[in-house]
């Protein structure tokens, strides 16, 4: 039988605590261990808990632990279960005082040694309808059960979904006391090794003073927590720093830990370089500016591109690109185009057409069409020899083009014609508003507008660079990008459709730690650490996939090695020159084991073979066949490289990552800096870069050189991004007629703005708080870990998870992160991430864009002034109409408005304004009605209709929003949110110019 | 004879044969039936609507008791020899009118992984995401109207529902509650005439600039306004219907499905109607244990709402252009849990399809005396999603393409060939 915890209150009778024959614990503060061994399993208290970890507390108030790191420093899960006690000598004034005691798990209170209060062992809360297995279901948790709850005074704080609570009245003497307080993390489902989430909850032990009605903290020091609603709020805030920076420090103690072996690889790294030729930096073409070596680059090539251009220009004779390659593109690239061309002729490149294919000839002469085959074969009409070989022959206007650009020499350059004019640097306040989104992913704040503008010493731009390098948020604005590129997809509710685990937390602590690249791969092929909560392991899933091994092996070599092999998960495919073979090598080094075939990874012969016409595709491998682990790449890294640098050499899955990420091999560190490259430029030297194979690279030495900086750096990302943002290249202006950036890279064209940069943004220039609900179903922590995630409170975009909901039950929707999920997918983001993006996303105008700006539920939030807008506490500020309306464009669009702009929106909010803050007193308000606990939805009690009826309530908060603030007069407030409206709405906000 | 004289002499009789382009499809196939609909709804039983308790049911058995077989009273319907159970009534006097699958197979017992299934016809992997059938149709046929988006969703958004690899212009826009109408084009806020035009006067300097790249997006906000704008959004006025139909239609899903003919009737090419309102009972379609207690009314609810969906187009000269159809995730078996529900049953159940210019035969496919074994006529789900795609007069074998590769529509799907002609 359970008993509830409410109904425990009552006086204890505490005897013989007051026993000053002890020496008084001296410490001022709560001592934390953390005991992973000696827990037994069966739901039982531990009579010998070893310690394996502590640190220390102010008061006894817990939310969550410090994380575990293992290896490098990855996220690792402590033991199943693990005991937390926390103990502390605490002084409180004579009397007798009501003690609370909370928690997630079962807890125990013991002063001076004796119990006095205990909460149960009772979570399992798993209920399902009538009867069944533990996991079969759930959900029918009756929802009146949350009538029982503890209301201790006016002020109370009330018991977060999923604790147990219990209270009772204890005898102090005044003297310092000994206070123990032991819970158990990640307890067992009974009769199971399904452990629940090793969570607190809130656990926490609180007083109230004999006389007082108020409750705090119990605390050994001078410090007074009030345990209310907001002085909990502050407290958990403050502690949720400390505790960054523990687990910051614990990561870097795990890394120094492994020093010897990471400093020997920076050895061979440098040998490495010493032994290998230098790109040279060229030149610079004179009447070209620069910053930095990137700038040479640019500049030279630019400088050649329009050196070819010079004669054809001149003579206005064929251009290669505008005539004769729309041609090739239509009649000839079907064939002649890539690796696997027909007849040994490919017509893509210079050099190949000159050379010609099997037994042809050149088929390009320079200057004698009469001695180029290509003329010959389009001007054939034996069908043997006629090109193109189906269809109708070259109209006699294309001939013509083809025998003059012969006749003049086949001129051609490596790129379109196009304006060789370089732009100016953008203006200081464009080029703020880029740099800021680009590195932190929010648009600038007033004040940091205001410290740049003030700062007007030289190299203040380059100021602005280091410090957004060292600002934390440099981890979130890589956050959506690396999401993508690695398919993290995680599922709040059973995973399914290839879901992994919440790997985005090793994510964003790498890109925190800004984590050598190397390394960072190294992690990730290691598959170490928590796989539910938030180790590099979590990647390792993928529900329901028959061959996980081979889908991380597709997304790993696009993501490292720009080698697509995604059609290789079935078959050998045309257009890519990696076999399934190959895929399937990879998977085995990964999954340390041969690995089969499954018949559902094939294509069948039969159907190859239908209609008697040979198959594009082929399938050399028979389902059924296992394939041994081997590396399939020795076109980029000898296997016998990993011999020598390895870690841990009879691991086949360590020998991967170190053939990945060896210096030697030269892709890996070109492949990430192409990545850096097109996040900044909007453009990547390799287009595409999660596949290499289906483009060409535009800028091969700069490539070069710009892997071997990475590598020479300790593959430092942030110095790599330095180098980038300090050019001259990357601080030029738009050219305001590109819809695309060069491909030279004269004048960097607007990028669409990423979704999560643009919701991110929209909250931080409001100042409108991101309040959404927890990312989380099973609030109470009702069930075992394998079927539900808690991803906390979202404080940015990339924190949200899908709310997909398959079974279509509106009480398992999460409303408000719907009202931001559904702007951010209309902008690119993914809810649900199955498949990897090879790298930026590339996001159509689509009608719901402008519709969800304009009338989003979201919006409405951030357009309302309420009283906890900041443009509300704002607009209040005296100050004169004109400057709050400066105010408002820089802290929006990061610009001062024009004339036009400004005459319309002063004329919307020059009448009134002197009287737009309302200064009568307010109606006394009326009474208030009793404080009740707010009644939660979650999995437990989600098939209740009262569970329905909750949720459709919260839906339509959602949409309603907070209510307008009453300090403002309305009719004012509404010409000022209409501004507001139209400023949220302006098409700048969807560009990064 | 070298390969180019070859292909020569062919070229003709590759004409006739149309040989097909890629590996997916047996070179065998006749041409595929084409029908005439124009437009399709699809009511989705999310959980996994009990084939024995509706449409394909057996002898009699009782929760109570726990005895397999089905749980109410059979009844006749319009087709001889084709029965139903009592709360399916209204749609049992209409069965000339559809055909029920009954011998619909998967293997997938999970509710995500099998919803997907349905939507997509394929199964997961990790490197393609397929689209649905709604953007499949969606992008085969195009939009009817440009004064209304082409795929419509009444229901929550996922990713089965989605475009896949077709991309986002394939999408749904989606609404999940009657009144308060699509996302993005109905203002949270009601904003007065007087306050819109304030709005767009301050907005219209910050449009006038000079980048080329911003041109789309102002013109996507054009089309958007026009969208949000009383046209369309009057579609969403379902108390402007005769207060009898609105009555006939039933509560708030019935609703849905009066909103989706107003839809079919404003030129919505796809709509896809979800019946996602537990409050019934709990559980929705997903009747473990005592979700099953309710159920019968859960059912009639269907049977008002479908029944008259197909009378109301009828009387509108709208069935024959619309394809109704009825789909769920599986099925559901005869035996009850310990609970007196029932758990998931794959290996056979029911689709339906209605309307939509189809020869309809009240049921098709037979299933043995405990809707559990197919007997008679199996239907893969491919099989299914060919048979929609024909009725919609696209050919299921045709290529779509993932990239480059090509992807078939279905995967090697026949339609059903006793529904045309």
């Amino acid at each position: 039988m359970r008993i509830h915890p409410a109904w425990l209150g009552g006086l204890i009778a505490v005897a013989g605590f007051a026993d000053q024959s002890a020496a008084p614990p001296s410490s001022t503060s709560v001592l934390v261990e953390i005991c992973e061994k000696g827990v037994p399993k069966d739901g039982a208290w531990p009579t010998a808990a070893v310690a394996t970890e502590s640190y220390t507390e102010d008061a006894f108030g817990f939310f969550e632990l410090p994380q575990k790191y293992i290896s490098t420093g990855v996220r690792g899960d402590r033991a199943f279960p693990t005991l937390v006690r926390a103990s502390a000598p605490v002084q409180l004034p004579a009397g007798k005082h009501r003690i609370l005691l909370r928690s997630r798990g079962p807890a125990k209170l013991l002063i001076e040694g004796k119990q006095v209060l205990e909460t149960p062992f009772d979570q399992p809360r798993i209920y399902r309808t009538g009867s069944g297995g533990l996991n079969a279901g759930g959900g029918g948790v009756p929802f009146n059960e949350q009538d029982n709850y503890l209301n201790l005074g006016p002020d109370f704080r009330f018991a977060p979904p999923g604790n147990r609570e219990v209270w009772g009245s204890v005898e102090f003497s005044g003297q310092p006391v000994a206070i123990v307080l032991e819970t158990i993390l990640g307890g067992l489902v009974p009769k199971s090794t399904a452990p629940f989430r090793p969570e607190f909850g809130e656990t926490v032990v609180a007083v109230s003073l004999e006389g007082t009605d108020t409750w705090m903290l119990l605390s050994p020091g001078s410090r007074t927590v009030r345990y209310t609603d907001e002085g909990w709020a502050t407290y958990e805030a403050e502690r949720r720093e400390r505790l960054a920076a523990m687990n910051a420090a614990a990561r870097a103690q795990q890394r120094a830990a492994h020093a010897a072996y990471w400093t020997r690889r920076r050895e061979a790294a440098a040998a490495w370089l010493a032994s290998t030729p230098e790109e040279p930096v060229p030149a610079l073409p004179s009447g070209y500016p620069a910053y930095n070596a990137i700038d040479h680059f640019l500049a030279d090539r630019i400088a050649r591109v329009a050196a070819d251009y010079a004669p054809t220009g001149a003579q206005g004779g064929v251009d290669f690109h505008r005539d004769i390659k729309p041609i090739f593109e239509a009649q000839c690239y079907n064939c002649h185009q890539g690796e696997k061309v027909k007849g040994g002729l490919r017509l893509d490149r210079r050099q190949d057409a000159l050379a010609g294919g099997e037994g042809d000839g050149p088929a390009i002469v320079p200057q004698h069409p009469e001695k180029s085959a290509l003329i010959q074969r389009v001007t054939s009409t034996d069908p043997d020899e006629a090109m193109p070989a189906k269809g109708d022959p070259l109209p006699a206007t294309d001939i013509a083009l083809l025998r003059r650009w012969v006749a003049e020499g086949a001129v051609w350059p490596d790129f379109a014609r196009q304006s060789f004019a370089l732009t100016a640097p953008a203006s200081d306040l464009v080029f703020l508003r880029r740099v800021t989104l680009d590195t932190v992913g929010v648009v600038p704040t007033e004040k940091e507008i205001a410290g740049f503008l003030a700062d007007q010493a030289a190299g203040r731009r380059t100021r602005v660079i280091d410090r957004l390098l060292a600002d934390p948020r440099w981890a979130d604005q890589w956050m959506g990008y690396w999401m993508d590129v690695l398919a993290e997809n995680p599922n709040l509710i059973n995973p399914t459709l290839n879901n992994t685990g919440p790997f985005r937390w090793w994510l964003h602590e790498s890109f925190l730690d800004n984590k050598p690249l190397d390394l960072f791969a190294t992690e990730l092929i290691r598959l170490e650490g928590s796989e539910r909560f938030g180790g590099p392991a979590g990647f390792g899933v993928a529900s329901q996939n028959d061959v996980p091994a081979a889908a991380k092996g597709v997304i790993l070599s696009s993501a490292f090695l720009g080698v697509e092999m995604k059609c290789a998960r079935c078959h050998d495919a045309p257009a890519h020159a990696s076999q399934q073979k190959d895929l399937f090598k990879f998977a085995a080094m990964l999954d340390r084991k041969p690995v089969k075939v499954p018949k559902t990874s094939s294509v069948p012969m039969d159907h190859l073979n239908a209609g008697g016409r040979v198959p594009l595709i082929e399938v050399t491998l028979a389902p059924g066949s296992a394939v041994a682990p081997a590396w399939p790449f020795a076109r980029y890294c000898d296997e016998a490289t990993a011999a020598a640098l390895v870690e841990r050499a009879d691991d086949s899955r360590d020998r991967l990552a170190t053939l990945i990420t060896a210096p030697q091999n030269e892709r890996f560190a070109q492949v990430m800096v192409n990545r850096i490259w097109e996040r900044f430029m909007g453009r990547a030297l390799v287009e595409s870069p999660g596949d290499w194979e289906k483009s060409t690279v535009s800028h091969p030495a700069l490539l070069r050189w710009f892997g071997r900086e990475l590598v020479r750096s300790g593959y430092d990302m942030k110095a790599m991004t330095r180098l980038l943002l300090t050019s001259h290249a990357y601080q030029r202006a738009v050219d305001p007629a590109l819809t695309a950036a060069s491909p030279l890279f004269t004048a960097p064209a607007p990028r669409r703005i990423a979704a999560e940069q643009l919701v991110d943004s929209l909250f931080a220039a409001t100042g409108k708080p991101f309040n959404l609900e927890p990312v989380n179903i099973d609030l109470d922590s009702s069930r075992p870990i394998a079927s539900n995630l808690d991803l906390g409170i979202a404080r940015r975009s990339w924190m949200l998870a899908s709310t997909s909901n398959e079974r279509d039950r509106p009480s398992l929707t999460l409303p408000r992160n719907q009202a931001v999920s559904e702007v951010l997918e209309v902008f690119g983001r993914r809810s649900e991430r199955p498949d990897p993006i090879g790298g930026n996303r590339k996001v159509e105008d689509n009608l719901l864009q402008p519709a969800l700006l304009a009338n989003g539920t979201m919006m409405s939030w951030l357009v309302r002034l309420s009283d906890d807008h900041a443009l509300t506490r704002i607009v209040m500020e005296s100050q004169p109409v004109e400057k709050l309306l400066d105010r408002l464009y820089l802290r929006l669009l990061t610009r001062p408005p024009t004339t036009t702009e400004r005459e319309r929106a002063l004329a919307l909010l020059q009448p009134g304004y002197a009287t737009r803050v309302v200064t009568a007193t307010p109606a006394p308000a009326p009474p208030a009605a009793p404080r009740v606990r707010t009644p939660y939805v979650a999995w437990s009690n989600h098939m209740s209709a009262e569970a329905n009826v909750v949720r459709a309530e919260q839906a339509a908060a959602a949409r309603r929003g907070d209510p307008p603030t009453a300090k403002l007069d309305p009719a004012w407030r509404e010409r000022f949110e209409d501004v507001l409206w139209a400023l949220l709405n302006a098409a700048e906000w969807t560009y990064i110019l | 004879m070298n390969r180019r004289k070859f292909l020569a002499q062919s070229a003709s009789l590759a004409a006739i044969t149309a040989l097909p382009r890629s590996f997916g499809n047996p070179a065998i196939t006749m041409a595929s039936p084409r029908g005439k609909a124009e437009h399709c709804i699809v009511i989705w039983l999310g959980g996994g609507l009990s084939q024995i308790d509706t449409l394909d049911p057996k002898k009699r058995g009782s929760s109570k008791t726990r005895t397999a077989g089905t749980d109410y009273d059979l009844i006749d319907t319009a087709v001889p020899g084709v029965s139903f159970t009592a709360p399916m009534a209204r749609s049992a006097r209409l069965a000339e009118r559809m055909t029920v699958v009954r011998t619909v197979y998967h293997n997938i017992g999970e509710h995500g992984q099998a919803t997907n299934f349905i939507h997509t016809g394929r199964p997961i992997n990790g490197s393609t995401v397929y689209p649905s059938f709604g953007s499949i149709i969606v992008h085969e046929r195009g939009a009817i109207s440009e004064k209304a988006p082409p795929y419509l969703l009444v229901g929550y958004p996922n990713v089965s529902r989605g475009p896949g690899f077709l991309g986002p212009r394939y999408g749904y826009i989606y609404l999940t509650d009657t009144e308060t109408g699509p996302v993005g084009f109905s203002p949270t806020d009601k904003i007065s005439a007087e306050r819109a035009a304030r709005r767009q006067a301050i907005l219209q300097p910050l449009q006038n600039r000079d980048e080329a790249a911003f041109a789309s997006y102002a013109e996507a906000q054009r089309a958007a306004l026009q969208l949000a704008g009383p046209g369309f959004m009057r579609n969403f006025q379902v108390d402007e219907e005769p207060a009898a139909l609105r009555q006939a239609y039933g509560g708030e899903f019935g609703q849905r499905c009066l909103l989706a003919r107003r839809l079919v009737q404003s030129g919505v090419r796809f709509i896809e109607v979800s019946h996602n309102l537990n409050f019934i009972n709990g559980a929705g379609w997903d009747t473990h244990a005592d979700g099953h207690l309710n159920q019968y009314a859960l059912v009639q609810e269907l049977d008002s709402a479908f029944s008259t969906l197909i009378t109301d187009l009828e009387s509108k000269r709208l069935l024959d252009k619309t394809l109704i159809v009825i789909g769920t995730e599986f099925g559901r078996p005869a035996e009850f849990d310990g609970g007196g529900g029932r758990g998931h049953q794959t290996r056979s159940f029911s689709l339906t399809l209605a309307g939509g210019g189809l020869k309809h035969r009240g049921a098709f496919g037979v299933t043995d005396h405990l809707a559990d074994k197919i007997v008679e006529h199996p239907v893969s789900v491919p099989d299914f999603h060919a048979t929609i795609h024909a009725a919609m007069g696209i050919d299921p074998a045709k290529n779509l393409a993932a990239g480059s590769r090509p992807v078939p529509i279905t995967d090697g799907g026949k339609p059903i060939a006793a529904l045309f002609g």
